[in-house]
């Protein structure tokens, strides 16, 4: 397939912005990117890309996952050295050949993943690699005493004494942000920074980098939601494949605009859902306690039910019990308390083999930890959920032929593209792994399926087909539950919503409720937080 | 492991949270209970041998069942570990008590001679305690250290050859360091630039240097063995400890390389635990990309920690071949390279704690020195103590001693 | 679309250099790169390494297989690749123990152990019922063997099932605590030393009766028993096992990615257990070959010197984990011990001494290279890749300028 014509080429796209800069009296950029190339083998992760940052603005830097956001990061990071192309920081070409030299020209860098260790305290964490000392010996005390006095500065509340390990995901990204000023950033790139937020944090975030910005930090923001980059951001650079689309101010851009611009074409149509009568429920869950792997109380007394021909929705913030909710139906995870029963046969304490028998299908949510093994084959990744029936084995030897034909008609059957029953899992795409992995759960033909957040890391065209699929199936008269923390999926193919918070189903409402109706209910576990502050 | 960032977890904040399994929140008072058992049922043991020996089990089964019953109260209170280790400290002693009482009093004075076991035991233990330190820092900064037994044997060889050689046993436990250290060094480059299997490297490493000590040896010495006159490392005579007092005979002429022993784990711990070195070390082997992006060099930090090991176990393996026995012979080491990582597993990777495990892995050997008195054969038997000790410490402890979080994980930059 | 055309490309790259050239390449260079390592080592000590390995060569027998060896020679050489290809076989089975448990994501370093808890089993159960008919003796013995070998490994598979203790440690303390405890019993005084003469450590003879058949060779003087089919019987259910079988198959899965097995309801902690008894079953086999098919007795320092588990690991990582492989690996290994052995080796050439010293090197620097081998052939493979993605932009970056 070739590239269509992009809706916006960087030449016309970024004309305006950059026409319009001089004008306005901008200040020199503070950083610049210019002409980044970057291949991994013969993958092209960047090519020719141009970024220039201002003193005092936040930048966002948009696309969808894996069009090379985070390349170029590290690349500006030092964690990478491009191929071709410079890095411009302060009007003076520089070379990056590890962080610490990003750190020396005042770049700091929130991670997605963020870079801690997570058995030492946040305190140790912010300082390391510059810690004060007495003589040879660590300057505990200083370092605690800076940390706070940083902290109040700017806002940052965060408890220096605690282990980074117990501590919120907030207030570690808190210490992330502390590390960087700390080892005096005047340039802040944050990597999707709220992908692992609560709606609260996120906003609580927003302001602390509308704070920072005023202070005259300059701030890349990655990401790849658009309203939060309209929301906060100056200006965005869109970038797609690995090219720079455009980059233009947020003040007169548009959501439709920009997520053409992402995406590289029109977005798909909504998807046409014909009403169904929904039968009897083919899934219950009552009153199931489940405690997560620290002994906590992850599910607290759930109870729903899943009738055959409906898709019923899951929505929460992610971590709210979720993940030990579907591992406990499944049978992966052992229930305190509760009852899980697949059209009326009890399958609690049976464990992943008598869900599966009573007829329970599972699409996990990390498909390449939890779903394929992916140096196994197509057709022996198809085979491992059915490896005890006469269709894989036979006499515990395995039917070759067999499980190769199976194979071929189930690529057949679900557009799996890349390669045929014996080619490796990993050599697919993230889409394709995905129609792997749904295959293998429908070719046992469940009557309930549970599907994990099954678009997550998925670009846009994969992300339709999934859900054309699960529609579907539940035409088909299969139960649907789909856990899902993305609203906009949740409201565009469930017959109900769900919402979980703190482990517990606080409410339900019809798929055409609002975000704000919706968003509302995942915060409204109505406890206060007692999360630890310095303060 | 991908990415440790735990995920928020709701649950974490409710105040109604209860059980909290992970959380070792001992209450104090049943600790002390836990550990008093510990420690009568090792009394009850102690009262049934020199220079107590008492002839009658039946003291020591009281204090057994005791410490048994508190032992097991304490366990179920919460302080698990400690008081099961009581429980089975506790149907040790009684057994143990019920032997010891039986036993030849005579051939029981002569085993148990406190000041003479305390002496051998650190004779031992000094081998040990090198090589685990040198374990530790490796492992500490993410890179399994498999290979002490190697750099043992390398270290025990060239430090017969650099004493031969120059006639001195300083520069021979110099050679023998960096014997050590040349073994090190071939696996930092494996392990580390060629991101090698760790476990995979360090046993090749362990035959190679089987087989370089054996040819070098026979190439060098033939048949006739390592010179009888080599330059041993002295004794050091603590000036006013003279005679057969107890402590005269444990300490008084203990090898100067057993003092430096000592000194090197209060450096060891120090280094890792109060200074910024010490620091990076443990964050490039907890979270090597967390280094990295904070501006510590991860791969040579780990470089310098694996040669510092070779330089520790090189150090062990002189004490053996310049100290413990003046010669060399071929695979000399017989394994003390794995209970120095024995050492380091029981110990949790903590100097002091590892020392401890050397200490108790060296009376075990010198008990069984003695043991030979009663029988040849429970004294073979008993060697292979330090090995089932710690079968029994990596099948009970997990969970809670924890190796550093990237141990074993080759760095790769990007 | 375009990246996926991209990422094809990388793996066709990948696949050349991956199945066709590393399979078979690396572990050529590897062997090349050892011996070549020893050669440099002879030539310290003023030998000729041309000579040396020639002597060895011939002290393994391999001459035999040419066909213009003859008379004398050819009689030496028989009886020279008997002992080679009694060396080879439990090489092979101790490499299959260390195979089946990598298959599993295991590393099972404690071939040593299982070995040796065999031996003492087989010398003791062989050494007992005298008077018993020769085939059910046998069988009972090796099946002994073969048990208590399952159930030393058996030990660290539970611990790592149950407490998630890991296998590398407790095998290598099991090892220990196996090597301890065969010291122990048939050490002087020890409960199974031999009646005969009891200022010798060693143990008691194994009954006619428990004796492996010999069928090639003197049966006095060491010739070939049928522990040697045994051997390759095990390569061929080792093949049939892990890529026929379900069992296999739930051990790949589980070594390759434990969470989607267990996601798919297959137990991680109960394949581990059925690995690791596959591969003490295997070591277990080859210690009761050795003991009954040739050694008919052990000695304490037997014990406590015999390194051949940790060439197991060596034998498996240069035969690739495949069956194959693994024989090959296992007849090189066997050639190299016997031919630089005080036995066969000609001391007017080298010194049987250094030579066995000398086995050991190469046969350490052969783990050494493979420990690193996914790490070099990743290095020949990327550079593949990076000329090819070169080519491509040159070739793209050519056609813009002449468009």
């Amino acid at each position: 397939m070739s590239l269509p014509p992009a809706a916006g080429d960087s030449s016309t796209g970024a004309a305006p912005a950059d026409g319009a800069a001089p004008a306005d009296g901008a200040p020199a950029p503070v950083l610049e990117l210019r002409g980044i190339t970057k291949r991994f083998g013969a993958v092209v992760a960047n090519e020719d890309v141009d970024l220039d940052l201002r003193e005092g603005e936040i930048h966002a830097l948009l696309g969808e996952n894996g069009a090379g956001k985070s390349t170029l990061m590290s690349i500006l990071y030092g964690h990478l050295r491009p191929d071709a192309g410079e890095v411009v920081v302060g009007g003076e070409v520089v070379h990056l050949r590890s962080p610490h030299d990003a750190i020396a020209r005042g770049i700091g860098m929130v991670h997605q993943h963020f870079m801690q260790v997570p058995v030492m305290t946040v305190a140790e964490n912010v300082v390391l690699g510059a810690e004060p000392r007495r003589g040879v010996l660590r300057d505990r005390a200083a370092a605690r005493r800076i940390v706070l006095e940083l902290a109040e500065r700017h806002g940052l509340a965060v408890d220096p004494d605690a282990t980074m390990e117990d501590v919120t995901v907030g207030m570690q990204q808190r210490a992330e942000v502390l590390r960087a000023l700390y080892r005096g950033a005047r340039i802040l790139v944050l990597d999707e920074p709220t992908a692992v937020l609560t709606a609260q944090e996120a906003e609580e975030l927003m302001a602390i980098l509308r704070r920072l910005k005023a202070s005259g930090t300059s701030i890349v923001l990655i990401s790849h939601k658009l309203r939060e980059v309209l929301g906060v951001a100056d200006r965005v650079t869109v970038i797609r494949r690995g090219r720079r689309i455009a980059t233009l101010d947020a003040a007169g851009a548009t959501a439709p605009e920009l997520a053409r611009m992402m995406v590289g074409r029109d977005l798909p149509d909504g998807i046409v859902k014909e009403p169904t009568m929904p039968g009897g429920a083919a899934l219950e869950v009552r009153g199931l306690t489940v405690r997560d792997d620290r002994g906590l109380l992850a599910v607290d007394d759930a109870s729903l039910a899943v009738r055959t021909g409906e898709i019923v929705a899951l929505a929460g913030v992610d971590g709210n019990g979720q993940r030990e909710l579907v591992q406990a139906v499944c049978g992966l995870r052992a229930a305190e308390s509760g009852h899980v029963l697949v059209d009326g046969t009890e399958i609690t304490g049976t464990g992943v083999t008598g869900a599966t028998d009573a007829g329970l299908g599972h699409i996990p949510e990390d498909r390449r930890r939890d779903g394929l093994v992916l140096d196994f084959s197509i057709a022996e990744n198809l085979a491992l959920r059915r490896l005890r029936t006469p269709e894989v084995t036979r006499r515990g030897l395995l039917r070759r032929r067999r499980m190769r034909d199976t194979a071929a008609a189930l690529i057949e059957d679900f557009d799996v593209r890349g390669g045929g029953p014996a080619t490796p899992a990993r050599s697919l795409s993230g889409g394709n792994q995905q129609k792997v992995s749904i295959a293998r759960e429908l070719a046992c033909d469940p009557r309930v399926l549970v599907a994990a957040q099954p678009t997550r890391g998925l670009d846009v065209g994969a992300i339709d087909a999934v859900h054309r699929r699960l529609v579907a199936e539940r035409d088909a008269g299969r139960a649907v539950l789909l856990v899902s923390l993305d609203l906009d999926e949740v409201r565009a193919i469930a017959d109900r919503v769900l919402v979980i918070a703190s482990g517990r189903i606080v409410a339900e409402l019809p798929p055409t409720a609002s975000a704000a109706e919706l968003g509302a209910a995942m915060t409204s576990s109505g406890e206060p937080d007692p999360e630890r502050t310095a303060a | 492991m991908s990415t440790t960032a735990p995920l928020p977890s709701p649950a974490e904040h409710r105040p109604t949270v209860v059980g909290v399994a992970t959380a070792e929140v001992v209450d104090p008072r049943v600790a002390r209970v836990a550990w008093a058992a510990v420690v009568l049922a090792a009394l009850a043991f102690f009262i049934t041998i020199p220079p107590v020996t008492l002839r009658t089990p039946a003291p020591s089964v009281v204090l057994g069942v005791v410490a048994a019953v508190g032992g097991w109260w304490a366990a179920r209170a919460g302080a698990g570990r400690v008081g099961w280790g009581a429980v089975v400290g506790a149907v040790l002693a009684i057994v143990g008590a019920w032997v010891a009482s039986g036993a030849d009093e005579a051939k029981l004075d002569q085993v148990v001679v406190w000041s003479a076991l305390f002496a051998a035991t650190l004779r031992f233990a000094t081998p040990l305690i090198f090589a685990a330190l040198g374990g530790i820092i490796s492992e500490r900064a993410g890179v399994i250290a498999l290979g002490l037994e190697g750099m043992m044997l390398s270290g025990a060889l060239f430090a017969v050859l650099g004493a031969d050689l120059t006639d001195s046993w300083l520069l021979g436990v110099l050679v023998g360091m960096l014997g050590g250290v040349g073994v090190a060094a071939i696996y930092a480059v494996f392990a580390i630039t060629l991101r090698a299997d760790q476990v995979v490297a360090g046993t090749a490493l362990n035959l190679m240097a089987l087989g370089v000590t054996g040819y070098v040896f026979v190439a060098r010495y033939g048949d006739d063995g390592s010179p009888k006159d080599l330059s041993r490392v002295p004794e050091l005579s603590l000036p006013g400890l003279g005679g057969d007092g107890f402590f005269a005979v444990s300490i008084g002429s203990a090898s100067l390389m057993t003092w430096f022993a000592l000194v090197a784990v209060a450096a060891v711990a120090f280094v890792l635990f109060r200074t910024t070195p010490g620091l990076h070390l443990r964050a490039v082997g907890e979270r090597p990309e967390a280094a990295e992006s904070a501006g510590i060099p991860v791969l040579r930090t780990r470089y310098l920690a694996v040669l510092a090991s070779g330089a520790m176990a090189g150090l062990g393996g002189a004490y053996l071949s310049l100290a413990l026995l003046g010669s060399f012979s071929q695979n000399m080491t017989a394994g003390r390279g794995f209970i120095a990582l024995a050492a380091v597993i029981f110990g949790r990777w903590r100097p002091g704690a590892a020392l401890a495990a050397a200490l108790l892995f060296g009376f075990s050997s010198a008990i069984a020195r003695r043991l030979d008195v009663f029988s040849d054969q429970l004294a073979t038997l008993f060697n292979a103590l330090p090995y089932v000790l710690t079968l029994i410490a990596v099948a009970g402890l997990v969970g809670r001693s924890r190796a550093a979080g990237a141990l074993g994980k080759p760095y790769e930059r990007g | 679309m375009l990246p996926a055309r991209l990422a094809r490309a990388a793996t066709t790259t990948r696949g050349l250099a991956g199945r066709g050239v590393s399979r078979v390449g690396v572990p050529l260079v590897t062997t090349f790169l050892a011996f070549l390592a020893g050669g440099l080592a002879i030539l310290v000590t003023g030998n000729d390494p041309f000579a040396t390995y020639k002597a060895i060569f011939d002290g393994s027998g391999l001459s035999w297989l040419f066909p213009w060896t003859g008379g004398d020679t050819r009689e030496i050489a028989a009886s020279s690749l008997q002992q080679t290809l009694i060396a080879a076989a439990p090489l092979a089975l101790l490499g299959l123990a260390v195979a089946v448990a990598y298959r599993a994501g295991l590393f099972n370093i404690g071939g040593q152990g299982q070995y040796l808890a065999s031996s003492s089993m087989a010398i003791w159960v062989g050494s007992s019922f005298h008077g018993m008919p020769a085939l059910p003796h046998v069988v009972i013995t090796v099946l002994a063997g073969v048990a208590i070998g399952a159930l030393w490994a058996g030990i660290a598979g539970a611990l790592h099932a149950t407490s998630g203790a890991n296998e590398v440690i407790t095998t290598i303390m099991l090892n220990w605590v196996a090597i301890w405890i065969g010291s122990y019993l048939f050490g002087l005084g020890g409960p199974l030393q031999n009646t005969e003469d009891r200022s010798l450590p060693v143990s008691p003879e194994v009954a006619q009766s428990a004796r492996l058949p010999v069928f090639w060779g003197d049966p006095e003087l060491q010739g070939l028993h049928i522990g040697f089919f045994l051997a390759i019987l095990g390569l061929v259910v080792y093949w049939v096992l892990i890529a026929r079988s379900r069992a296999g198959y739930e051990i790949r899965a589980v070594g390759l990615n434990p969470e989607a097995a267990r996601t798919a309801g297959i137990s991680p902690g109960r394949v581990t257990v059925k690995a690791m008894l596959i591969c003490g079953a295997f070591a277990g086999l080859a210690g009761a070959i050795d003991v009954l098919g040739w050694e008919y007795r052990i000695s304490t320092t037997d014990i406590t010197v015999s390194q051949i588990g940790f060439l197991g690991i060596a034998v498996a990582l240069l035969g690739r984990g495949s069956a194959v492989g693994i024989g090959i690996a296992a007849l090189l290994f066997g050639a190299l011990t016997t031919g630089a052995s005080q036995r066969n080796l000609d001391p007017e050439i080298f010194d049987p001494a250094l030579g066995t010293n000398l086995t050991l090197i190469i046969q350490g620097i052969i783990v050494l290279v493979a420990s690193a081998d996914i790490v070099l052939g990743g290095a020949v493979r990327s550079l593949a890749a990076r000329s090819f993605g070169r080519l491509r932009t040159l070739v793209a970056r050519r056609r813009e300028a002449s468009a």
